[in-house]
């Protein structure tokens, strides 16, 4: 209300601004010593002072007793904060009053004093005056809030709206109470918020080890934000020695990020070839098998991520509640739909064509564009839609700035699972003996009484219902439409021309080396570098093995 | 590999002197009809005649393909690639040609942001270097490949899936705008061929003829060809190429150069089409177009020269008629077609009626043999 008054030219009002002026003086220096200091504890004459201060309605002091309340949490914990915090609330809402020396907080249920919260009855709370709050104090009150709010708020939630808030109003912070919150914080999110402004806030410090301190706080979490602040805040420091720990922490960074960096691009390497490897495992079963190149492995793939599809939209009308899990509900169902769409190929087209395994690249390629096509006349050719849940979105933050995304784990999660599932296939079951006495010779496993026919088709559904994993496996990842498969198709040959027929390991080499070839070179030359690259180079390989990295030893 | 095809058969001479006599009627007949009488009901107007003129460029395309799979037993699912290459080659020819002759600046100048024409398009405005770089050009590629593929011994699916990977790889690139012929727009907004109006009425008959000319003597001379003891060995080849090895021939240069043959040939098609249709673009390298070829092939009857032309021309103009109203159904029906020849008819349709006489005797025979 007094600056206010200011601009006023009317005599009467000029008398009370010099009233004003005493009564301001007077309580800001001789009554509380008179009145409230004499018997109390020590942090009680803190409070009596702060409470001075913020009702004196100068700028500069109040803002300093907002500076000290949000601090009340570093040594006096959380009683202190829970006062404090009170006393701001109250002087955010105006229901602070000040005068005769003393300050009351004006509640619904009648006044309380300010310094001990107790209530009053002797004190006409609507007869004092409330202190002026202008905008940039509300801007620091705000901010003190947030501050206490850190140590008085029990859900973590609020703790970190606070934090967070603070990180962007850091008026009221301090390198000391950030500090204080973040010993008593045991939520890692909050942590994690709290760590870094504490840093920023005692790189402004004013003692230089101070912000050494923070340099090397900064530089403990190595992410390319935290080393731009090191950066800017070195350009502009005169210290020798915190310029040095300043240079020091970048170098640290810059390995730690570039680290980081190698690890994220392996990370998504390993994930395409996670996708890679699901589908070229079924082409290299069916090749080494049958001698049959299926060229729709890539519309098998589509497949598999428009069965996810129906999944999510049949949970979605049936159990909406279990829709978070359908990704893992369609783990089966993929690879059934895939593997049924294989059988019969299978049992309609290929098995005539066994002989002749040239004219089954026309034949799968046929089938490849009667799949693409069908998908665009009954579903369209828009991408789908997919729902995201919890588990695959977001990620855990490893080194640098590498976060191993959820969404590229469950993709190598399959692809392990599935690896694991055909190696105890082929290595365990009847079912496996028999393709492997097949894929060796065939004439002497049919004379053995194998049926070799059966195992074929048994074979070449397993192989089918791996590229439905595969398009389970990236539908959180790559967008899904009718003509998805055909950009895959390419590099799941070359896998398999690279790993050698019928070799479980040299799929696995080959997928990750052609996934990781894609994903160093894409970032730089581009993605058709990537494929150019990739293709030069396995016809070269070819040129020194023809049979593959893995293939078995003999002749042919 | 190839145990399906009837060893050591040519053609059936019939049936080839029966395509090379209709060739022969057309070549005759087109620039009458399509010239003096195109007015008339017995005549042929230009939009005929440039679509069989297309069918032409692709029955030169199938026997090609025909030639290196047919004969060689090695199926290439890149003849795309050689196509392309010769109507990207003949179409730098027209744009060039166009711009220092007629002084009409091409459209690619214009979106490829150029002043002028880069220098790797030299020369380009003569007729005789272009048509030397026709034949060199996919020949070299085709030598270079072919050569570290069959001295390897790549064979069989991996030599087909990765002359297919090359093609689709092409394509990539060439839809990229700084590989610097024309992205994903192509080349378009051609002229004059050899001095003459590219939309004359003449042009477009000329331009037929000389694409049934061309299909023909390619007819006649690969005919003769495989006739010959050279033919003869590669059909050896094909079928067992393992036996040869140990009777002391040297396998590869057979095949590299039917291998090349094939190429050049598909590079000559594919410059005599791009003219007749005004534009090209990377599309052309697409797998399904190299696909398309093989299935040419396929229906016609590998092995058989005729066979590969009655099948483009069937297949081809079965396209241009359906997918003037349907061009939806063109896929489902190209599948349909494809299916129905691989499980049914294995040497395509001149199988027809060979499986219908089998028919007939296993009806008769009720005791069959087990194969």
């Amino acid at each position: 209300m007094q600056p206010a008054y200011a601009g006023c030219t009317f005599p009467a009002l000029h008398l009370d601004l010099i009233m004003l002026f005493f009564r301001r003086t007077l309580a800001r220096f001789f009554i509380p010593l008179l009145l409230i200091v004499a018997s109390m504890p020590a942090h009680a004459q803190d409070r009596a002072a702060i409470l001075t201060e913020i009702c004196s309605g100068d700028f500069a002091a109040q803002q300093s007793a907002l500076g000290q309340l949000a601090s009340a949490g570093v040594e006096q914990g959380e009683t202190g904060a829970s006062w404090a915090r009170t006393i701001v609330d109250a002087f955010e809402g105006r229901n602070l009053r000040c005068g005769d020396g003393m300050a009351v907080i004006d509640g619904d249920a009648g006044a309380v004093m300010a310094g001990t919260l107790e209530p009053v009855t002797n004190v006409d709370s609507a007869s004092l005056d409330a202190p002026s709050v202008n905008l940039r104090l509300r801007a620091v009150a705000a901010s003190a809030n947030a501050v206490l709010r850190l140590f008085t708020e029990m859900e973590a939630a609020e703790r970190l709206n606070a934090a967070n808030y603070i990180d962007q109003r850091r008026e009221a912070a301090t390198g000391t109470n950030i500090g204080a919150a973040l010993e008593r914080e045991t939520d890692p999110d909050v942590r994690a918020v709290l760590i870094t402004l504490r840093a920023s806030l005692l790189m402004s410090d004013d003692d230089p080890t101070n912000r050494i301190v923070a340099i090397e706080a900064i530089a403990e979490d190595a992410t390319l934000r935290n080393r731009t602040m090191i950066a800017e805040a070195i350009k502009t420091e005169t210290d020798a020695a915190v310029i040095a720990s300043g240079e020091a922490a970048l170098a640290d960074i810059d390995q730690t990020l570039a680290i980081g960096q190698v690890l994220a691009t392996l990370y998504a390497g390993a994930s395409y070839a996670s996708v890679l490897f699901l589908a070229a495992l079924g082409l290299a079963i069916i090749f080494g098998l049958m001698g049959v190149i299926n060229l729709a492995q890539g519309e098998l793939i589509m497949v598999g991520a428009y069965a996810a599809w129906f999944t999510q939209e049949a949970i979605r009308v049936t159990v909406p509640g279990l829709l978070d899990y359908y990704l893992i509900i369609a783990i089966p169902i993929s690879f059934l739909v895939a593997a049924l769409v294989g059988l019969i190929m299978e049992v309609l087209v290929i098995r005539r064509l066994y002989d002749r395994p040239l004219m089954t690249l026309l034949a799968t390629w046929a089938i490849s564009i009667l799949l693409i096509n069908t998908v665009r006349v009954t579903i369209g050719s828009q991408n789908l839609e997919f729902h995201q849940p919890g588990y695959v979105a977001g990620g855990f933050p490893i080194v640098g700035d590498f976060i191993m995304t959820s969404n590229r784990l469950f993709a190598i999660a399959i692809a392990v699972l599935a690896f694991v599932a055909v190696v105890v296939v082929l290595r365990k079951s009847l079912f496996g003996m028999n393709v492997r006495a097949v894929t060796q010779n065939r004439s002497m496993a049919g004379a053995v009484g194998i049926d070799t026919r059966r195992t074929d088709m048994m074979a070449f559904a397993l192989g089918s219902g791996l590229a439905g994993l595969a398009g389970l496996a990236l539908s959180p990842l790559y967008n899904v439409n009718p003509g998805m498969g055909t950009g895959f198709i390419v590099d799941s040959f070359m896998v398999v021309v690279l790993g050698g027929v019928g070799s479980l390991i040299g799929a696995i080499v080959a997928a990750f080396g052609i996934g990781q070839i894609n994903v160093i070179i894409e970032p730089i030359y581009g993605a058709v570098a990537a494929k150019v690259f990739v293709l030069l180079m396995v016809i070269v390989f070819i040129q020194w093995r023809p049979e593959g990295l893995f293939a078995p030893k003999g002749r042919r | 590999m190839a145990h399906d095809q009837t060893a050591a058969r040519v053609d059936r001479p019939l049936l080839f002197r029966i395509v090379a006599g209709t060739l022969f009627v057309l070549l005759v007949s087109l620039p009458v009809l399509g010239g003096p009488l195109s007015g008339s009901s017995a005549g042929v107007s230009p939009y005929v005649a440039n679509i069989i003129g297309q069918i032409a460029t692709f029955a030169l395309l199938a026997l090609a393909l025909d030639l290196i799979w047919g004969f060689g037993g090695i199926l290439s699912l890149g003849h795309g690639l050689f196509f392309a290459m010769g109507g990207y080659l003949i179409a730098m020819h027209m744009l060039k040609s166009g711009y220092v002759y007629g002084g009409v600046t091409p459209d690619i100048m214009t979106f490829m942001g150029w002043s002028e024409l880069p220098s790797y398009w030299a020369l380009f405005e003569s007729f005789p270097y272009v048509m030397l770089l026709i034949l060199v050009v996919p020949g070299i590629l085709a030598f270079v490949y072919g050569y570290v593929s069959f001295r390897s011994r790549v064979s069989g699916v991996y030599f087909a899936i990765i002359t297919q990977a090359l093609t689709y790889v092409a394509m990539l690139l060439m839809f990229r705008n700084d590989t610097g012929f024309g992205g994903n727009n192509g080349m378009t907004g051609f002229t004059t061929l050899v001095g003459i109006d590219i939309g004359a009425p003449s042009m477009v008959v000329g331009l037929a003829t000389t694409s049934v000319l061309v299909l023909l003597v390619a007819f006649l001379a690969c005919g003769a060809l495989m006739r010959s003891p050279f033919g003869r060995l590669l059909i050896a080849i094909r079928d067992d190429e393992a036996r040869l090895r140990f009777l002391g021939y040297d396998t590869l240069w057979p095949k590299l150069a039917v291998w090349c043959l094939s190429g050049v040939l598909a590079a000559i098609a594919g410059a005599l089409y791009v003219p007749q249709v005004g534009i090209i673009n990377p599309r052309l390298l697409s797998p399904e177009v190299s696909i398309e070829i093989a299935v040419w092939v396929a229906l016609g009857g590998r092995g058989a020269l005729s066979g590969a032309v009655i099948g483009a021309a069937i297949i081809s103009a079965l396209k241009f008629w359906l997918t003037g109203f349907v061009p939806e159904l063109w896929p489902f029906i190209l599948a349909g077609v494809i299916l129905l020849v691989v499980t049914l008819l294995p040497n395509g349709l001149l199988d027809l009626k060979l499986t219908f006489l089998r028919r007939a005797s296993t009806r008769k025979a009720s005791a069959r043999p087990a194969e």
